[in-house]
Order: C-alpha cells, then structure tokens, then sequence
C-alpha cells in the first residue's frame, strides 16, 4: 500500500467514524453525536471537533449537536462571531475553551472547565457547570440558569474595556473568584430562600481587581484574604442591569433588583500582599 | 575559675586577642557611647580617642550604638604559626588550662565545624501530579497540639447523636508548632525573658521557664509557659506546677549531656537568690541526675506524681538530650506516660557549660528525632506522644526540615536571643552580656526593652511560619499534621549514605517506592 | 490510540490523538508484583451505582459508566466491585484471587484448608479479549468458613474478620504469585490490566448482577502496570475507588502498619482502604466521624460549629491526625456490613471531581468524577455535588442517609 493510498484508507475511515449530518439549510447543520455506528462506542472528541472545524469553515453559522455525552474540548478556540452552537445532551470537560467570538448554547449540564480561558463569546448553560467554571477568562459572557461548583472564576482578567462576565443563576462553592485580577462575577441564588448564603468560603481570595456581586447573604468570614464587602452603589447599576438583562433574555426568568439584599465584593487594595515580603537582601 | 578583668591581663600574657574594634577617627564623634556600652571593658576613651585595650569578643554592641558607623570589628589574624592539626583553637585552650587547672567554661550551642545534616537535605515540591497550594490564598494550617493523644476516640451511645464524654486526655493547643525552649531566669534577664513569654503569648505558643521557677510577674503568662521540673528543683512547688500550662521533667538538654544546671555566680544576683533560694554569689549547680530518678520505673513514679499533683489537667513531658540510644531512651519514656516528649540535640544553646561537654557529646538532632519517630512508629507508640525537636533549629528551613523528619514541633531558643540582638558571641557564662540578655546586673539588663524585644521575637516567628506555610504550600500539604514524619519529603544530597539510610530517608534522585 | 473491541473493525484514529499517554510499555504483570515495583500514581475515572430499594443491577450499567469517561483512563488497570450478588452464600466469605500458575494456587489452597473450610471454589468465568495483553492470570474464587479453634501466630483469638484479614494480607505479602483481591462476605472485586470496557468483557460483568457496583478506571504515571495494582482495592468488604493522590501516604502508612496491617500493593489507596477498616471495623467509629478524621474540616470553620461540635472535631483532629488524608482525593468506598453501603467522600478543598445523582423514582443512586456518566445510564437523574469533607452515604433499604451537604455531626447516626 503505498503512503497515498494508506492515508487515502485512514481519511476514509476516519470519515466513516464521523457522526451522521444533516444539513437543514445553507446555513444549519444537525450532527447526531451518539448515532449508533462506529462499534456502539461514543464518538471519540477528536473526530467531533474536528467535524466541527470543518463545519465552521466551510460557512456553517448554526451547528446543532444531538446526543452529546461527555465529549471534551467542544468548539475549543472557535473563533467565528456570527457561529452559534447549539448542543443537546451533557458535554464533557473544557466546552469552549479559549473560545473567541461563537455562541454556545447548552440544553441539559455541562461538566469542569467550561468557558476555560476564554477570550470573546458567550456561554449559554440551561442547567448546571461543575467545577473550575470560566478559568482565567478575558472577555465574554458565561451565563447559567443553575449552580455551579468549586474554583469557579478564577484569575479572571479584564484590560481597556475587555472583560469578562459570569453570571451564576443558582448557587456557588468554595473559592469563587480566587486571584481575580478583572471581570465580574454575579450570583444569583433564585431558588434560594435568602437565608443560606449562596456562596462558599474564601471568596475572592487573594482578589486584586474586578467585582463580584452576590445577591443574599454574606458574612465577613467567608471572605479570602484581599476581599473586602460592601453595598451596591449606583455606579454599579448599569453594569449590572446589562449582565441582567442578557441573564432573563437567554433563560426568560425575572431577577428581582432588590438592590439592598445585593453585597458586593471587591479588593481591598490592588497590591494586596505587599507587606508579606521582606524585600532587603540579607 | 572564670574570665574577669584581672584575667585580661593572664589572656594578654598567654594567648593573643581574637578580636579587636578598630575606630575610624575621622568618623568618630568622641560621644564615648561605645565606651560606655561596652561591658567587656574593651574600649577606653584615653589622651581624646577611643581606644581598645583588649578584651573584645565581638558582641557587637559598639557597632550598634554608634552614630557615625565609626566602629569595625576586626579579627585579628590567627597569631600562631599555621598547624592544621594543633589548630589555633587546641593551642588556646592548652594555654588556658595550663593557666587555670580549670575545667574550660562557655556557653551557646557549639561552634565545631561538624557537618550538618540539615544543610546535606532538600525539600520535595509538587509537580503535576498532586497540586501545589497558594498560602496566600488557600488555607494553610499549622496549628499544632501538645498532648491529648490516646490513639482511639471513645463516642457516647447516645441515639443519633454524635458526642463524647470529657476530653480524653490534657491538651494545649499553639497557634504553629514551635516552641520557645527553657531559658531560665537567672541564665537570662527579667528583662528578656519577659520579653520571650510576651512573644509567646502574642503568638499564642509555649514557651519554656527553665530552671528558674517562675516570677510572679509573670503569672499573668502562665497559660503559654511551660514549667519546668529540673534536678535541682527550682522554684518547684505545688502552685507553679498547677499554673502553667503544661509540665517537662528534665532530664538533660542539648548542650550539656549528663550534666544538670550551670548557673555561675555572677549571675547569682539578689533577684536569683530570692527566687531560686539559694545563697548570693554562689554557684547554682543543679545535680547531674535527678536524685529521684535512677531508673525508668522511677521516671514513672515521678511522672504519675506531676500528673497527680496538677489533678491531670495539663500535659507533662519529659526532656532529654539526645544520646546514642537515644530511640529506646524515648520509647520507655512514653511507656512511662510522658504525653510529650522533647529531644534536645547535641548542637543546642546554653547560658553555661563545659565546653569539654557541650563540643564532644550527644547526637546531632537530625539524627535523633528521625530514629526515635522511627522507633516509637515500630513499637506502636508514635501516635500516644507529641515529640518536640530542638537544638540548633537556626531557620525556618531547619524546622520544617525536623518536622518531616519526625518531630510535632520545634524548640528554639538561640533564634530567638538573637532576635533580641544577641550575637552569639558565647559569652553568657560571664555574666557581662552587653544587650541586657544573658546577665543580671542592673545596668545592662535595663538597656532590653521587653517591648521592642518581645515584638522582635513575635515577627521572627511569624515570618517562620509564613515559610513554613510557603514550603507545604509548595508540597501540595494544606496541614501540618501531613508534614510530621513524612521523610519522603525529604531528600539527602550528602557525602555520607550510611547518614541517608539510619535517618530513613531517601538519597536524591531516588523516587517514591 | 483506542484498542478495539473483539470482533469489532480496528478503529483507526490519526496518530496523535492520544489524551492519553503514549507509553512503550514492556513489562506487563499479573498477579506478581513487579520486581522494584515503586509506589504508583495516577489520575483515573469513579464510578458506583447502586440500587436503594434492594433489587439488583446488571454489570453492563456500570461498565457503560465506566467506559463513557474513557478520556480519564490509558489502558492500564481498571477494576469493578460488586455487593450483593451471592445471596445463596451469604455467610462465607467469597475470596478471590489472582494466580499466576497453578502451583501458587494449590499453595493458597492448603493454606484456606488448613485455616478453614471451603464450602465452594469455582473458577471465575473469564473470556479471552484480543486486544488485551497476557500474562492472564488464573482468576479462582473460594467460598470460605474460617475455623473458629484455628491458631494464627500463636493467637487464637482472632475474630472471623481480622482472621480473614490476616489471611489475606499473608497471603498478598508472602505468596509471589498471588493476590486475594476480595475477601467480603456477599462481595467480589474483578479487576486486572486493561481499558473498563476490556475487563467489563474478560469477566463478563453482564452475567452477574448485584445491589451496588463500585468502579475504577486508571490513568498511572508510571509503569510496570500489574493486575494487582488495578483499583477497587479491597480488604473483608471494604472496597475503595480513589482518584488522586495522597500527600500524606507515608505518614497514614505508619498508622496503619503500626495497627498491624501490611502494605504489599504501593499504593495510596491501599492505606485508605485499612484506614476505613482500621477506624469503623476495629475502632467501631460511625461513618460520618471516620470520614471527618480522613477529610477534617479547617479549624476556622470548625471553631464557628456549636460548642459540642466544635469539641468533637478537635479531638478527632487531634486523636486522628496520622489519618488526615492530605492531598486532593474522591473516594467512593463500599461496605456489605451490616448493609450494603456505599459512601463518597471528596477532600476539603474539593480538588478532584465527584458528583451523585438519583434516579428519578428514588431507587437508584449514581456517583461518578463526571455527569456524562450519570446520564449515558439515566437521562433524567438528578445530579449534585456533595460539599468538599462532607461524606455522601446511602445505605440499600434505607435511602440516602446524608447527602453531602448538611453538617458534619448532625443527622441519622450510622
């Protein structure tokens, strides 16, 4: 077999691992993700992504996903503003990470790492992310109607205008954002009785830029170091509406501005180890 | 026989200054400050100018007061014709004994080159495969209890609830596993050693009363010092036994194996009479052994008395120096009911000893507190005691180093002298010590300040803890309980492998297994 | 590159596709260790399933778990416990081993006759995989009474279970060439060297169904892989899954052996299955304390407990420190006595992934690291994550007793 003819072989088999597609339109396709070929084993991520690279490139602006079970790094480093993505089942670890510009939008749960790092674009979460949501974000909107889990928002960072937004419709854990250097972070507690507070401990450890605003109780010890709580001002109200109403749109459920329930958690200061170190070299 | 003024003259005769303090008189104010401060009487102010006039140690003192930065001290070149074998440091000391017919006196921990092994071993960090922690920013803990250990937690029957009957045993809880060892009044200043039990309560340790008893103004610290029950029996009553937070019987110390208490008479100040009972001026020698004690069985009657005497409310323990057997010294010391234990190694402080003693005795820490965490583990024993290491733990490196292997916690007690700007000059036993620390006249002890002192030694040891908390950070350990014994933390980058392997830890670039 | 299921066409996937690690591996072990075999590491896949009304679930469910996570396993070692699935042998205990030749068995063999009875052995059914790589060691399982009168050690007064105990851990230590990888009453671990779904298909899990199956794919950082080394690891009907790695492993080892337990796999959670033994067994603690002294709570949060709360966790931090299990960890860990139990368990910080789910007619409890785990079994389960420290326990016949999220002293006392 020579080389042309073996990698012919392997495209071709890789082809025929690919999930069945459908295209509606010019514009929309559906990929049947957990179609029962290739030996009854789910699709393997690598094949899923990379059919979706070439759906993007080839102009596809709206790709729907049925079936998806776990599959990890869906749309990593998507780049196309006008592309939307629709996925229907649970998608695995790391969903749009480093995305830059699509839309996700996701019908059931999504697991660890979603939004990893990413640039531009948003997240749209019917349901619940786990753990180590939005990690190190720069830019873009992650939005989820439910909770989400532990190290969520961390080291998130904003420059000139650019930055991100996580706005969390339930509850969220330990260590929510930790080391955030920009972005904001808003926690909702909708299905909350208002007595429980809707976060965990050492919020905002070691925070030294950016905002989170929490709606409901909060007490001083569940503070990370650098953390500091205060009220809702009016200068934050624009900012917040803007978050908000992107939060009812995608979910079509009302958030009360019951602003005086609101505490906001900020950095004490930008440098806020600074006394930590002895800086004269013995 | 000890130094003194007259002897200056002896040591001019005999052996040649080590150190002289060299003025900069184009610097210097003539304000005789450092003629003044100087208590080693090295410096006179003669014809206009200082000069020195022998004697000097190097304390340092001149060098701190000056205003002009005008003072050098210079060590003088070895005067002896070079001999690698009868080094300068043999040929002094035959000099002196020939002199005195004395046995040599001095104080500190030893200043011999021998290795040390805590300079011979590197930290583990974590890499990929366990996470790093960010003390910063993710909790650390390093709290550390002294006690309590029964090995089985005994609940009520009670239904559904969880509970327990009374505590299980006496327990007493530091804020970081470090402790500020025996230092008594009487080796040290009211002054300082006011100021070491003010550090430990601001940090909320414990911190040793040595031999001296304890002063009544300092009752309102009792709840972080920890008596002591030494051979002489200083200050030993009913009431300092129940007062403070905790008891050690002690046996022998670092510094000094086999030897009791060494109190020279010019420390024996009317204050020390009061509060030791004894004579002034004399010697205070405590005896070698505790006269009670000649046996293990004894130690446990001793033990049992202590515990009965404190109606069993606060932990007791026993301190030992660190000798050869040094592992099954320490397992019957725990069979005998000792809730804690301390080993002293051979590299420990002291306010006075032979030097003959404390240079070529005992067992280096390193060594000892990893045989006996491994001996007291093989007996089952290891989880019934809390074991305190001390003797020469220098930097926070050297405690994090014996916490992993084997110790609960650290006993420091030069660190903290020099915190309170002691130079380690070892010149304690005179009784002169110029920054107020190691004497009781009058004069020198007011120039400490217990405040500045205090707060000196508060910051040394938080920023000990701050490293410590960097390093399991780094090793991917958010508690201190996980770093106690964990020798695989720890690798060995020495000459010696023999070392390696008695001390149970792994020779670098061995992995886990 | 994925190895393909018997019979099934080779699937071939560009090259460097591998999540997972593209190992030259040489060696390959069965049931003896190998030689200068060092402490082994890894990150893998949980998973358990278990079904609270009592009825029994089929292996194929918890093998489709297992499988759907495949990103977190590399082919070497994989294992699954099952509880409940010899209701006819309910009072012997099922030893299973591995043997790597027929002579080592017969040595084991005279060694349970001499300490006991045997009521039934059989061999385990096995099929040949293809793409599974020898050696296949014998895989024999004894029903087993233990002799009351026997003398071990010159002891005779051993209970049945630290009998059994002994037994195995003898037999682990001392016999090159065989493994005892289960040694519970109404329970049987089936593990070896292989991806889930190739050891789900060498024993055939479909033909055996029980109340609860316990999971766990590996991912080792470091080879020879063995099948002795594959998780659950078990000892009487203590099974445990454990993803992650204890920092703490040489300090809780001394714990354990100074209790007189034997090390013989080299690995973390060989210690922490003594540890459950060790702490609710012999020492009789409830399960929800036992978990506080493996994942104790921070002393800042504790001192905010009321007063007798806040004393008992001091103490237990204090009495149990050598247990603390440092290092992110989620365990899930299964117990047949006095009912089949199981209990999931992450560490304070939460650093390792673990979800519980139920069906939603209440009858069915899922826990695994991931959701898509959950749902490839039950599109409809309602998932969430128990708090870090917090265990999760559910008990067959009695439902979830704590979910993970409530308080660590409050609550049914188990």
């Amino acid at each position: 077999m020579t080389s042309d003819a073996g990698h012919e072989k392997a495209t071709k088999k890789h082809r025929d691992l690919e999930p069945p597609v459908r295209r509606l339109d010019d514009e929309t396709v559906v990929v049947k993700v957990d179609a029962q070929g290739a030996g009854g084993r789910p699709v393997h991520y690598r094949i899923l992504n990379s059919l979706i690279r070439k759906l993007m490139v080839d102009g596809v602006k709206h790709i729907v996903l049925e079936g998806v079970m776990g599959q990890r790094y869906i749309a990593s480093t998507a780049s196309r503003k006008d592309l939307y993505i629709e996925i229907h089942g649970t998608p695995g670890n790391n969903l749009g990470a480093f995305l830059d510009g699509p839309t996700i939008e996701v019908f059931g749960n999504a697991q660890d790492q979603t939004g990893n790092t990413m640039n531009s674009g948003k997240i749209i979460v019917h349901g619940n992310t786990w753990d180590v949501t939005g990690l190190a974000a720069r830019g873009g909107t992650i939005l989820i109607r439910g909770n989400t889990g532990y190290r969520v928002g961390i080291h998130m960072k904003e420059y000139a205008g650019t930055k991100p937004t996580l706005v969390v419709g339930g509850t969220a854990k330990d260590f929510l954002g930790e080391y955030m250097a920009g972005g904001t972070v808003i926690v909702l507690d909708l299905n909350g009785d208002g007595k429980r507070s809707p976060v965990g401990h050492n919020l905002g450890a070691g925070i030294h830029g950016g905002k989170l605003f929490i709606r409901g109780n909060l007490e001083k010890h569940q503070l990370g170091p650098g953390a500091t709580m205060g009220q809702v001002t009016d200068e934050d109200i624009p900012e917040l509406e803007i978050a908000l109403q992107e939060f009812e749109k995608a979910f079509k459920r009302t958030v009360p501005r019951n602003w005086e329930n609101w505490v906001k958690v900020q950095p004490t200061s930008s440098r806020p180890f600074s006394g930590h170190y002895d800086p004269t070299c013995v | 026989m000890s130094p003194s003024n007259s002897s200056k003259k002896r040591l001019e005769l005999e052996a040649p200054e080590r150190f002289r303090p060299l003025v900069d008189y184009d610097l210097c104010k003539r304000c005789k400050k450092c003629v003044n401060e100087c208590s080693f009487r090295a410096l006179e102010f003669v014809d206009g100018m200082v000069k020195p006039v022998g004697g000097c140690v190097a304390c340092g003192r001149c060098i701190n007061v000056c205003p002009a930065q005008a003072i050098e001290i210079h060590q003088v070149p070895s005067q002896f014709p070079p001999h690698a074998n009868f080094n300068e440091r043999v040929r002094r000391a035959i000099m002196s004994q020939a002199s005195s017919g004395g046995v040599l006196l001095t104080s500190c921990g030893t200043d011999v080159p021998y290795p040390v092994m805590f300079d011979e071993m590197l930290l583990d960090a974590a890499q990929v495969t366990n996470p790093a922690i960010d003390p910063l920013r993710e909790p650390v803990e390093t709290m550390t209890y002294v006690g309590g250990r029964r090995g089985q937690l005994e609940l009520n029957d009670e239904g559904d609830r969880f509970s327990m009957g009374d505590d299980p045993a006496p327990v007493v809880g530091m804020d970081m596993p470090i402790m500020i060892g025996h230092i008594s009044l009487g080796s040290v200043s009211y002054n300082a050693q006011k100021a070491l039990f003010m550090a430990a309560k601001e940090l909320n340790i414990l911190a040793g009363s040595g031999e001296g008893g304890l002063h009544k103004d300092f009752h309102p610290f009792a709840g972080n010092v920890v008596s002591e029950v030494a051979s002489g029996r200083f200050g030993v009553t009913g009431d300092y036994l129940k007062r403070t937070a905790a008891v050690e019987i002690k046996i022998g110390q670092g510094a000094k194996p086999g030897h009791g208490g060494h109190l020279p008479g010019e420390k024996v100040s009317a204050l020390i009479s009061q509060t030791r009972m004894i004579p002034l001026g004399t010697d205070a020698l405590s005896p070698y052994p505790h006269h009670d004690i000649y046996s293990i069985e004894d130690l446990q009657q001793l033990i049992s008395l202590v515990k009965e005497s404190t109606e069993y409310k606060v932990p007791v323990g026993v301190k030992i120096a660190a000798v050869h057997n040094v592992g099954a010294i320490a397992s019957g010391i725990v069979r005998a009911g000792a809730d804690f234990i301390t080993i002293d190694g051979f590299r420990g402080g002291t306010g006075s000893t032979p030097r003959i003693i404390r240079d070529h005795v005992g067992l280096p820490i390193e060594v000892a507190i990893s045989v006996v965490d491994q001996r007291l583990t093989k007996e089952g024993l290891r989880n019934r005691v809390t074991v305190f290491a001390g003797g020469s733990i220098r930097s926070s490196a050297d405690m994090i180093k014996a916490i992993a292997l084997g110790a609960d916690a650290v006993m420091v007690c030069t660190a903290a002298m020099v915190a309170m700007g002691c130079r380690v000059c070892q010149q304690c036993h005179r009784g002169v010590c110029s920054w107020g620390i190691a004497t009781q006249r009058e004069e020198l002890v007011s120039r400490l300040d217990p405040d500045v002192a205090s707060a000196r030694v508060v910051r040394l040891f938080s920023s000990w803890n701050e490293e410590l908390k960097e390093v399991m950070g780094a090793m991917g350990i958010d508690s201190v309980e996980s770093l106690v014994g964990n020798r695989d933390r720890l690798r060995y980058f020495g000459p010696n492998s023999k070392i390696a392997e008695i001390m149970g830890v792994k020779h670098v670039g061995e992995g886990w297994g | 590159m994925r190895i393909p299921r018997e019979g099934c066409d080779e699937h071939i996937v560009p090259r460097d596709i591998t999540s997972q690690v593209n190992q030259p591996i040489e060696e390959h072990y069965g049931a003896t260790r190998p030689p200068k075999l060092q402490y082994q590491m890894g990150g893998c896949g949980i998973a358990g399933c278990m079904d609270l009304s009592g009825g029994r679930l089929s292996g194929d469910k918890i093998a489709k778990m297992l499988e759907t996570m495949g990103e977190r396993e590399n082919g070497l070692g994989a294992g699954y416990a099952c509880y409940g699935l010899f209701p006819e042998h309910r009072d012997d205990y099922c030893l299973q081993f591995l043997f790597d030749n027929e002579d080592v068995r017969c040595r084991a063999e005279e060694l349970l006759e001499s300490t006991g009875t045997v009521t039934k052995e059989e061999r385990v059914y096995t099929r040949r995989v293809k793409s599974m790589r020898p050696p296949f060691p014998l895989v024999w399982r004894y029903f087993f009474r233990p002799d009351p009168k026997v003398e071990w050690c010159g002891r005779t007064d051993l209970s049945d279970d630290d009998l059994i105990v002994q037994l195995a851990m003898h037999i682990n230590a001392e016999m090159p060439g065989a493994i005892c990888v289960s040694s519970g009453k109404d329970t049987a671990v089936f593990k070896g060297n292989g991806y889930s779904y190739e050891i789900a298909e060498f024993y055939d899990l479909s033909r055996y169904s029980g109340q609860m199956w316990i999971s766990h794919s590996r991912f080792p950082t470091n080879s020879p892989a063995w099948w002795g080394g594959a998780h659950p690891l078990s000892i009487l009907d203590w099974a445990v899954c454990h993803n992650g790695e204890i920092t703490s492993y040489g300090i809780n080892r001394k714990l354990v052996e100074m209790a007189g337990y034997r090390c013989s796999v080299l690995t973390d959670t060989e210690v922490v299955t003594y540890l459950w033994d060790l702490l609710v067994r012999k020492q009789r603690l409830p399960i929800p304390i036992a978990a506080f002294a493996l994942a104790p709570w921070y002393h800042s949060d504790i001192q905010r407990l009321d007063p007798e709360s806040a004393r008992l966790a001091k103490w237990i931090r204090i009495t149990y420190k050598e247990a603390f299990l440092n290092g992110p960890f989620s365990i899930i860990v299964g117990r047949r006595e006095p009912e089949v139990t199981m209990i999931a368990l992450a560490d304070r910080k939460k650093l390792r992934p673990l979800l519980v789910g139920k069906s939603s007619d209440d009858k069915i409890l899922y826990t695994a690291s991931e959701e898509c785990a959950v749902r490839v079994v039950d599109q409809n389960a309602e998932t969430w994550t128990p708090n870090a420290g917090s265990p999760m326990i559910a008990r067959v016949g009695r439902g979830i007793l704590r979910d993970g999220t409530e308080q660590p002293f409050t609550g049914v006392r188990i």
